[in-house]
């Protein structure tokens, strides 16, 4: 049972810093409450007393979405949903529309925020992956001397590790800026104890860009979770692929690169074979969501893997 | 802890009123505005029986602070049928008997609207996706997508709404009809109320202390402490039981809390009642235990040795229960034989899960009457034992049954039901008790973990000529049904097979883990798996169709047990010939089987779960392109 005798909704960021700091030392930040909820129960925290909660979720420009530039701006209060319902974030981020499905289930989805799922720095986090594939930056902000001054970071530098982070005291994650890639296929391939509402084993986010003939990868995109202590992007197998001919025998020699970058703390050997799997899968989907030649992709491939 | 106050719009009325800071939306709803209708069944958003609209939007409720529904429009299940007319898919969640249970109805309804109005036109895949987020245990899930694609074909105008009535029936015709389920209407709109729904005026809450070591003397319990704090009414310990305190469905060898030791983790050794669940949750936590551990011992096989821990004193071999049958000579028949096979099969504790965890009110009446409500599946006994327990004539003494949230055999233990009982008594107020899921999970029976050993000797033909099945069985720090459980597991353990030498002994053993009882099926489980896995094992071997050895040994029409039961009819033969049919067998000895199989992805075959089916356009799942995400 999670207990505390004030729950804070600021409505402005000067109003949640100031909140902050006036209860500092005796404040949780809270978005979506999705994870904060279960965590304070037997068998995790048990009952909790926190005296004061600031919800952040109200806040204007932590729920700011869009597209422009070639880039996409998401204020971290965006509900993980949003992926699914607006078209405009679906286009510019190809694979998190089906991160989306696989993350929890459609009610949860509408109350867990991005921002919460960063800073949660689970091993195991479904969105992160696929914001380190689009190039994810945070705008991370805190107010000094009255007024409100940001920083700017890359995601894969910003999670260090299991529920590590880079966030400072007096600090909070406004918002996530990252590549869009509309003309970019996108899979998300996620396995956990069932189908809905686990967390993962392992994921992986897929992104691939081809020619117009859809037989060259002019672009890959890779990230990979579950597998350690916090989520990659798997740099050395983009480069692999980025020009090359799409076909099987090159699918399957990029698939086995990171299987050696499986250092969980269990199931390794399961692990291993996982990615091998995900990587032909998530590889082959995006591929054809990228408007691959039909020909080019051979029917083995596809049957084991599509 | 200051109020907040809490304005919003709750199924078409503006509330204005306190709220506790702490409080999820869940606890505003059923606690302080008395809509039990969408239930508590995990409390961590795994389950959905507390899925609401706010703002339009299906959400948890157990994962929302009630401050963030401040100026939201909230509507529960009761908004759905509000003048008592039942919304399209309640009625057809009614016509497809989409409710058994009924715990987990009012939030699949919820979910089905949010589904049918996020897309009117979605498939069975898109409406099973759709409702990824709330667990059933006992209807079923697809009477349930039965019902949502029934609404939705009505509200589309695709079929008249007069498919949604009762059909009719020729009076006393019930044999292989649809029979409409009378308790429908109560389920699909959140009214039946189960005993976590109910409350009474003065109505105390109960919190239980547990036991956080698996065997450990009791050196003292301090309750001083805890009974100063204000607004706890009565704290309670085996000390406060005035009869022969032990419960049992055969031996009553479980105390209702705690006497002297503790014999597993999440034992009940105290309990407080107190005006609100946040004080006597902080009147636990004041109760000062002084434990002295104990060796304990997990294993069964260990718990049989010389010299292992003994957890009762009545069983100094850690026995709970020996069933021994005997039939014909078995050595003489593995002599016989022309192949004996010997394998070892194991099984795993399970947990019921039903979606109503645990909850019980109590109270004593005008005439001193201790009543106790609860959902328990053995009202009559648990009466018979109450009255030993208090030392109250049985006129003194009542068991009302709540619904059942699901049971399957895990509400037949007067678990807690004596602890409400001595607290009405200790307070002479109404006291509740609501089981969280965890402590549902840590305190409760499960399934008995078995290890059996089998071995069984055949003739060429198929014919076998004897069995000797021996299983060990992990019962857990109390005997709760585990004599039942292995008698049952030992009756049906030689399968429905006529078989003329059989050695069979089923052991319930003591062990420091979490008692073991009722489940579905009754021991049956256990050793069947361990038969019937060997059969094909056997037929494997035997170079035979698995069907076909099954039909060789089958116990016809007027057959004999190894229990000695003579049969009247026997079906066996008729089921393996439906089974075979409706699995697409491809008849053969298990390894005759060549590198493809046809009986996959035929059309009444199912694909693999997935989900996308929302990205693919209506009606192109059967090519199964997205088939394998």
């Amino acid at each position: 049972m999670l207990l505390c005798d004030e729950y804070i909704t600021p409505t402005t960021l000067a109003d949640a810093f100031a909140a902050m700091a006036r209860h500092r030392g005796r404040h949780r930040v809270v978005a979506g409450c999705t994870d904060t909820l279960p965590w304070a129960r037997e068998g995790r925290a048990g009952d909790v007393e926190i005296p004061v909660l600031i919800d952040v979720s109200k806040i204007p420009e932590l729920n700011e979405r869009r597209v422009e530039g070639g880039r996409v701006r998401l204020g971290a209060a965006t509900p993980v949903q949003r992926f699914l319902d607006e078209p405009e974030l679906a286009r510019a981020l190809p694979a998190l529309p089906r991160c989306a499905l696989w993350f929890a289930d459609d009610q949860i989805r509408e109350q867990a925020t991005v921002g919460g799922n960063i800073v949660n720095a689970s091993p195991a986090a479904d969105v992160t992956p696929c914001l380190i594939a689009h190039e994810a930056e945070l705008e991370l902000a805190k107010s000094e001397n009255g007024s409100i001054v940001s920083r700017r970071m890359k995601l894969t530098d910003f999670v260090q590790g299991p529920g590590r982070t880079d966030l400072q005291e007096g600090e909070l994650l406004t918002a996530v800026e990252c590549d869009a890639l509309p003309a970019h296929g996108g899979s998300f391939e996620k396995v956990g104890q069932r189908r809905s509402l686990v967390i993962s084993v392992v994921c992986l986010a897929a992104l691939v860009k081809l020619d117009g003939e859809g037989r060259t990868i002019e672009d890959a995109r890779l990230a990979i979770a579950g597998i350690g202590p916090k989520p990659v992007r798997l740099t050395e197998v983009e480069n692999f692929l980025r020009g090359a001919a799409l076909d099987a025998e090159r699918l399957e020699s990029a698939a086995e690169m990171p299987v050696k970058l499986v250092a969980s703390r269990t199931r390794q050997e399961y692990r291993r074979e996982v990615v091998r799997g995900f990587m032909l899968r998530g590889l082959v989907n995006a591929a054809k969501r990228a408007g691959a030649d039909p020909t080019v992709l051979t029917s083995d491939l596809e049957t084991a893997y599509a | 802890m200051p109020d907040i106050r809490l304005e919003a719009t709750i199924n078409g009325r503006k509330v204005s009123r306190a709220a506790k800071p702490h409080q999820r939306l869940i606890d505003f709803l059923r606690d302080d505005l008395n809509l039990t209708g969408n239930k508590e069944g995990c409390g961590a958003g795994e389950c959905g029986t507390c899925s609401v609209f706010v703002d339009g939007v299906l959400i948890k409720s157990c994962l929302m602070p009630v401050a963030k529904a401040h100026g939201a429009r909230i509507d529960t299940i009761e908004s759905l049928a509000k003048t008592g007319e039942l919304s399209v898919l309640q009625q057809a969640f009614h016509k497809a008997g989409a409710s058994q249970c009924g715990y987990c109805i009012p939030g699949m309804v919820m979910a089905a609207t949010a589904a049918l109005r996020a897309n009117p036109f979605a498939d069975r895949e898109e409406i099973k996706e759709r409702l990824g987020g709330n667990i059933c245990r006992c209807t079923g899930y697809q009477k349930i997508f039965d019902a949502v694609e029934l609404a939705r074909d009505v509200q589309n105008g695709r079929l008249p709404a007069s498919v949604l009535a009762e059909e009719e029936q020729a009076e006393g015709d019930f044999i292989g009809k649809n029979v409409r389920r009378i308790d429908a209407p109560s389920k699909v709109t959140g009214k039946l109320k189960y005993a976590g729904d109910m409350t009474m005026p003065g109505m105390l809450h109960v919190q239980v202390l547990r036991s956080p070591h698996p065997h450990a003397r009791i050196v003292s319990i301090d309750t001083s402490a805890a009974e100063r704090i204000e607004g706890v009414e009565g704290v309670i310990t085996s000390a406060d039981v005035p009869g022969q305190d032990g419960f049992g469905v055969f031996v009553s060898d479980q105390p209702v809390m705690a006497r002297g030791k503790v014999r597993y983790v999440g034992e009940a050794v105290a309990a407080v009642a107190a005006e609100d669940l946040v004080t006597a949750k902080r009147a636990l936590a004041a109760i000062k235990v002084e434990y002295e551990r104990l060796p304990a011992v997990f294993d069964p096989f260990e718990a049989m040795r010389p010299g292992a821990p003994v957890l009762h004193d009545y069983a100094p071999d850690n026995i709970t229960k020996h069933i021994p049958i005997r039939v014909g000579d078995v050595e003489k028949g593995f002599a016989e034989s022309d192949l004996v096979v010997e394998e070892t099969y194991s099984t795993q504790a399970i947990e019921h899960a039903y979606l109503e965890p645990e909850a019980g009110l109590a109270y004593v009446d005008h005439d001193g009457v201790v009543t106790v409500l609860s959902p328990s599946q053995n009202i009559t006994h648990h009466r018979h034992m109450l009255a030993r327990i208090i030392a109250k004539p049985i006129s003194k003494v009542r068991f009302i049954m709540s619904p059942v949230g699901g049971g399957f055999g895990g509400k037949e233990d007067m678990i807690y039901q004596g602890m409400l009982a001595l607290l009405a008594m200790k307070t002479q107020r109404p006291v509740r008790l609501v089981f969280t899921r965890e402590e549902s999970i840590a305190s409760t029976a499960k399934r008995h973990p078995s290890r059996t050993t089998l071995r069984m000797g055949l003739f060429r033909d198929g014919r076998i000529n004897a069995l000797a099945l021996k299983m060990i069985c992990d019962g857990g720090a109390y005997g709760l049904s585990t004599e039942g459980v292995m008698r049952k597991a030992a009756i049906l353990g030689a399968g429905p097979y006529a078989i003329p030498n059989v050695r069979v002994d089923t052991y319930g053993i003591y062990t420091n883990n979490t008692p073991s009882g009722a489940f579905r099926s009754f021991g049956a489980l256990q050793t069947q798996f361990a038969t019937e896995s060997h059969l094909d094992i056997c037929a494997e071997r035997l170079g035979l169709d698995p069907f076909e050895i099954r039909r060789i040994n089958a116990l016809r029409d007027g057959g004999m047990t190894h229990t000695k039961q003579k049969l009247g009819k026997v079906s066996l033969t008729r089921v393996l010939d439906a089974a075979e049919k409706a699995s697409g067998w491809e008849t053969g000895a298990p390894v005759s089987r060549g590198a493809t199989r046809s009986d996959l992805e035929r059309a009444d075959t199912r694909p693999p779960v997935s989900l996308g089916a929302r990205l693919v356009p209506n009606g192109q799942h059967a090519d199964k392109q997205e088939a394998a995400e």
